[in-house]
């Protein structure tokens, strides 16, 4: 039971940034490595907060993602948005997106020192915000936090608040033209240059917002994104790259199989099998590569279609 | 070899020498033939696991060396020689008992060392052609990039190869050259980088060398030639793969110990992506420009930390990772032919080529 809990939290958390590094993708064909620092300043937003007005830690959870969203955009308008103008390739836009990771992660570094420095008794290089959550609910001797109920909360406001915003509204329709065709959008006049802008800002925000649900689990370090980079792609690549519910799904599905797949082996070959847990999501992302490329997303939408239901 | 090192040039050669034999790898693939090679750091592993795995194991074998284990005498030669408990008696009775009094065995033993982790490196990379050929661009280099994550966390954790987060030590091959031996290893890595850096000059200038770019450029255009594609780009990670572990032998081999930890994807592939982006993607002398730019740089750098400290408001070690971090970005944004760019090469004399474009103009 614990450990089903415990999934369910990893698995929000891994799925929100793991759709962020979807939006990304599809709008600017950016496979964005800053990721793992756009998590960790998840981390660190709802954690400087937390020690500088108290309180619970999800007052900070919006705080990060806006904060995590402004990043983002920063990094369009100063690297992304010359490169893509110049025409970059897939790779070169990649590699930039590595390089403003390592500049990303050299300052949270120093952030962390900063923190060590000026508020003492914090930990900015371990610190574990679980152990402050609430008990909600208790189900068969285990006690339920509030962590459980509220990061799938927010990933079932995330999925009706990006649903409503591509499709009811003139710019998320417009959003969605230009990820289908940039010229064509361009010719009707839609600004191109600010859907890149939000999708950015949307990226960076959900990456904040897993790194903030993230935070009430793990233990928060400057190197967490760094750890967690891997089963971000691998939600986001199983989910099929071109669909945000898709990598949602593949989220899900790579935490879930992360985390109660471990467990199951455990028991079953041993517990020497616990240190290979990072390797399920490299298998899984490996064998949706090379066998679904197309993704979850895709599958999901074939299966609709042959049941007859229209998009 | 009474050759003595400066203590300050040891650093930057040391860079110098490992790096470039891993950034020319790395450049033979991304640079040449278009590979994302994102997961350089599997065949650097592979190499230090190698050099870290068997030389010890073959010396304990040919030796018959026996130690006391959990009771009983034993030839350790399985798991037990990766046992830290037996590890580092083990490793100093094969150094001070076998390789420290016999130079020859210490060279052939390197040699051999070396040619081992060439080999298995070129049978991992080959493996590696599996996703290599079936996907494009920005997907491989991610699969590539879990591949050597997968492999660091199989060293962390499965010790009988070589100790896991313990670590095993690393036979010194160099102990019989005495007090000047870490010299000595400086220059035994610069002649193998020497070595490489010439290697591969003449691989790339040769027709393969010509199809890999051709392939780099224009698949169909190259299969059109009647190039084997898929088998051009196996060979590219064969080759790739071997050299990028005689780098990681190496490593192991100067430090004398080997830590999976810090094969790390950072250190071992990004890095590497920074040098060749510096030097310029796809151009052999770039490799050495960018790598001994950023060896003398780093050096500089913590050189002189003491006096660049209180100018800045971040610590030297953060400085690092932003610097880094800078030089990618702004290279791709404003110079991405990199410091010496990659010159199209023709196969006529210049003179002759300006004559036919003027003939046929």
């Amino acid at each position: 039971m614990e450990v089903i809990l415990t999934a369910l939290v990893i698995s929000a958390g891994i799925a929100l940034a793991a759709a962020g590094i979807t939006i990304i993708y599809m709008s600017t064909e950016t496979f964005n490595f800053a990721h793992a620092s756009f998590t960790t300043i998840g981390f660190f937003v709802v954690y400087n907060m937390l020690l500088v007005f108290g309180g619970s830690p999800y007052y900070y959870f919006i705080f990060a993602a806006i904060f995590t969203g402004l990043v983002g955009v920063a990094v369009y308008l100063t690297v992304n948005r010359w490169l893509i103008k110049r025409g970059a390739d897939m790779v070169t836009l990649m590699m930039s997106t590595l390089g403003v990771d390592l500049i990303l992660f050299g300052l949270i570094n120093q952030w962390a020192d900063i923190i060590r420095d000026t508020i003492p008794g914090s930990s900015p290089r371990n610190f574990l915000l679980r152990t402050i959550d609430y008990p909600v609910a208790e189900i068969g001797g285990t006690t339920v936090y509030a962590r459980v109920p509220i990061s799938i909360a927010i990933v079932i406001l995330i999925i009706i608040g990006l649903h409503t915003f591509l499709t009811r509204t003139k710019f998320g329709i417009a959003m969605r033209t230009t990820i289908e065709n940039p010229t064509l959008a361009k010719i009707m006049g839609v600004n191109t240059e600010m859907v890149y802008l939000t999708a950015w800002f949307l990226g960076g925000a959900l990456a904040g917002l897993g790194g903030a649900v993230l935070s009430m689990i793990e233990t928060g370090s400057p190197q967490v994104g760094v750890r967690y980079i891997v089963p971000l792609f691998a939600g986001s690549i199983v989910g099929g790259l071109y669909s945000v519910f898709g990598s949602l799904l593949g989220g899900f599905l790579i935490g879930l199989s992360q985390q109660i797949g471990i467990y199951v082996l455990s028991l079953w070959v041993g517990t020497f099998i616990n240190a290979y847990k990072p390797v399920i999501p490299l298998v899984i992302m490996v064998v949706a590569l090379l066998f679904f490329p197309e993704g979850l997303g895709a599958l999901a939408e074939k299966y609709l279609a042959r049941r007859g239901v229209k998009k | 070899m009474a050759i003595v090192i400066p203590p300050f040039l040891i650093e930057i050669l040391l860079t110098l020498g490992i790096f470039l034999i891993i950034t020319v790898s790395l450049n033979f693939e991304v640079g040449y033939a278009g590979i994302p090679q994102f997961g350089r750091v599997l065949t650097v592993l592979v190499g230090a696991i190698v050099a870290a795995a068997i030389p010890g194991r073959l010396l304990v074998l040919m030796a018959g060396i026996t130690v006391e284990f959990r009771g009983e005498e034993i030839v350790p030669y399985g798991a037990e020689y990766a046992n830290h408990l037996v590890n580092f008696r083990l490793v100093d009775q094969i150094n001070t008992q076998i390789l420290g009094v016999n130079p020859g065995l210490s060279i052939v033993m390197f040699i051999v060392t070396l040619i081992l982790a060439a080999i298995f490196g070129a049978i991992i990379g080959y493996l590696t052609s599996y996703p290599a050929l079936r996907l494009r661009e920005a997907y491989l280099g991610i699969t590539l990039l879990a591949f050597g994550d997968a492999l660091q966390l199989i060293a962390l954790n499965y010790d009988p190869l070589v100790g896991a987060t313990q670590g095993v030590f690393v036979p010194n091959f160099f102990l019989w050259v005495g007090a000047t031996q870490t010299s000595a290893k400086i220059i035994a890595i610069l002649i193998v980088a020497a070595l490489i850096y010439v290697l591969v000059h003449f691989w790339v200038n040769s027709p393969f060398g010509r199809s890999l770019k051709a392939m780099r450029d224009s698949e169909q255009a190259a299969e059109v030639y009647g190039k084997n594609v898929p088998r051009l780009r196996g060979y590219t990670l064969m080759i790739g793969g071997a050299l990028a572990a005689i780098g990681g032998a190496l490593w192991v081999i100067y430090t004398g110990s080997m830590d999976a930890r810090t094969f790390n994807r950072l250190t071992w592939t990004f890095w590497p992506w920074a040098f060749m982006m510096l030097g310029g993607t796809g151009s052999h002398k770039g490799m050495l420009v960018g790598v001994f730019f950023f060896a003398l740089f780093r050096y500089l750098i913590f050189a002189y930390k003491g006096v660049l400290e209180p100018f800045i408001p971040i610590s030297i070690q953060w400085l690092e990772y932003i610097l880094i971090g800078l030089i990618i970005v702004l290279v791709s944004m404003f110079r991405p032919q990199g410091l010496l760019p990659e010159k199209p090469r023709t196969l006529l004399p210049k003179e002759r080529v300006e004559e036919l474009a003027k003939a046929s103009a």
